[in-house]
């Protein structure tokens, strides 16, 4: 298991939204595959919108471009 | 089983209380509960339950799962607990919503307003919109809630009469009240469980009669001869005092008096029953207010809140107030749970009424009788 996902495991642990908004992005990132970009972004997104987190809106833009809202 | 209240909505001189059925009889229950509580303005809470923007607070009333929330613009709402997607219960515990409400099954997201805001992965993973799922359509369903004196009313029929047009002429009557009423805090709210119908709990408070056998403390200042009876049918009933005496503290320290209220109020005070279930009492320095839970035919929760003219109320004043006015509350709790009790005879026939001092309680029955006579003839009209 890799180290991204402990810590997404951890974050989940905790019910840590804030951490699981940023990891989610981190795993995003991470992949170059636009499926699985849609699909991590979406836990993005949901987790800053879930929290309050600032990023909200941008990931909201961002999956908009992407034609996923 | 349908009752027959043919003798309630006689004049309190003929009358007969409402059956034992309505106070012991599930089927009954359910019928008061459709025909009485969810057909008109009903306490739920008080608005000093989510005092702050995005606090919110699941209830379940009656058997339906409810949301009181402050909305992030501060306006409070009630909601039903339920996603719109597989029924899931939103909000489980009392909590500030920092962001979003999201529903713990599949995430669907809803504003402190109801909106649905998010359908993560609806159309397929990483797809957030379907065609055939109109976010617009799919908003948290609102319960009609209308806020009077912190009391959180709500009409779960959404055919009553807009608040203010129901409840006019005691807004009216209490108009020189309209200035803000705050919340004690912590030490000014306490629940009182009690095994009586809730009914038995409104008409208790209503009347006076009681007061020198039941209240033996407040008699000895607050006679009997210095009450009246508050009666308005169809609207709501009480009892008021003409002698009525501040709590003092240290130095004869008083709570401060609600502002612009006429001479009148210096002694006088009013305990009125909004109909149906929710108890008030307007005071120059204090008030409070009482939300009756019924749990079930013979089970009722008392929700009572004590409130003053500013914020920085004397702490040690304010918990002896609270003190003072639980010790009452108690003292009611034997006739309330008496009464119920008594009614499991089946000779009782509802009680005859004192046409001079049980016109306030008459008044409640008349009302109830009322509402459950216009439900029944509705039901025989479809």
């Amino acid at each position: 298991m890799s180290d991204l996902e402990n810590r997404l495991l951890a974050a989940h642990a905790r019910h840590d939204k804030p951490e699981l908004a940023k990891l989610y992005q981190e795993a995003a990132a991470n992949t170059d595959d636009i499926g699985s970009q849609g699909f991590f972004l979406t836990q993005a997104y949901i987790f800053a919108l879930d929290c309050g987190a600032p990023e909200a809106s941008q990931l909201r833009e961002k999956l908009s471009r992407m034609g996923r809202i | 089983m349908t009752s027959d209240l043919s003798l309630v909505t006689r004049p309190v001189e003929d009358a007969r209380g409402l059956p034992n059925a309505h106070y012991i009889d599930e089927s009954v229950f359910t019928e008061e509960r459709d025909a009485v509580l969810f057909a008109n303005w009903t306490g739920l809470a008080v608005a000093s339950d989510v005092p702050e923007p995005g606090d919110a607070t699941p209830i379940e009333f009656l058997g339906l799962p409810l949301l009181l929330i402050r909305d992030k613009e501060g306006c409070v709402r009630v909601f039903q607990n339920t996603c719109r997607h597989r029924g899931m219960i939103l909000v489980d515990a009392p909590r500030k919503i920092e962001g979003a409400i999201r529903c713990p099954y599949h995430s669907w997201c809803y504003s402190t307003k109801g909106k649905l805001v998010a359908t993560p992965h609806v159309g397929g993973p990483g797809m957030n919109a379907h065609e055939k799922i109109d976010r617009t359509t799919l908003g948290l369903i609102e319960i009609r809630s209308h806020i009077w004196r912190d009391v959180v009313f709500i009409n779960i029929s959404g055919q009553a009469a807009p608040f203010e047009e129901v409840h006019a002429d005691l807004i009216d009557r209490w108009g020189e009240f309209s200035t803000p009423v705050h919340h004690g805090g912590s030490d000014s709210r306490f629940i009182l469980d009690v095994e009586t119908n809730w009914k038995l709990a409104v008409e208790n408070y209503c009347e006076s009669y009681h007061l020198p056998w039941v209240h033996p403390g407040l008699n000895s200042y607050s006679r009997l001869e210095d009450h009246y009876n508050i009666n308005e049918p169809g609207q709501y009933s009480g009892q008021g005092t003409l002698v009525y005496q501040q709590l003092k503290g240290e130095d004869d320290a008083t709570f401060p008096d609600f502002a612009g209220l006429s001479a009148f109020w210096n002694e006088g005070a009013e305990y009125i029953a909004v109909y149906p279930n929710v108890l008030l009492g307007a005071q120059r320095d204090h008030a409070f207010a009482i939300v009756l839970e019924p749990r079930g035919v013979g089970q009722t929760r008392e929700h009572i809140h004590l409130y003053y003219a500013e914020d920085d109320t004397d702490e040690t004043m304010r918990g002896a107030n609270a003190a003072l006015w639980k010790s009452v509350f108690e003292e009611d709790i034997f006739v309330v749970e008496g009464m119920q009790r008594g009614r499991y005879g089946p000779g009782f026939d509802g009680g005859r009424f004192s046409p001079a001092m049980d016109g306030p309680t008459h008044c409640f029955h008349a009302w109830v009788a009322e509402q459950l006579i216009e439900h029944r003839q509705a039901l025989a009209a479809e």
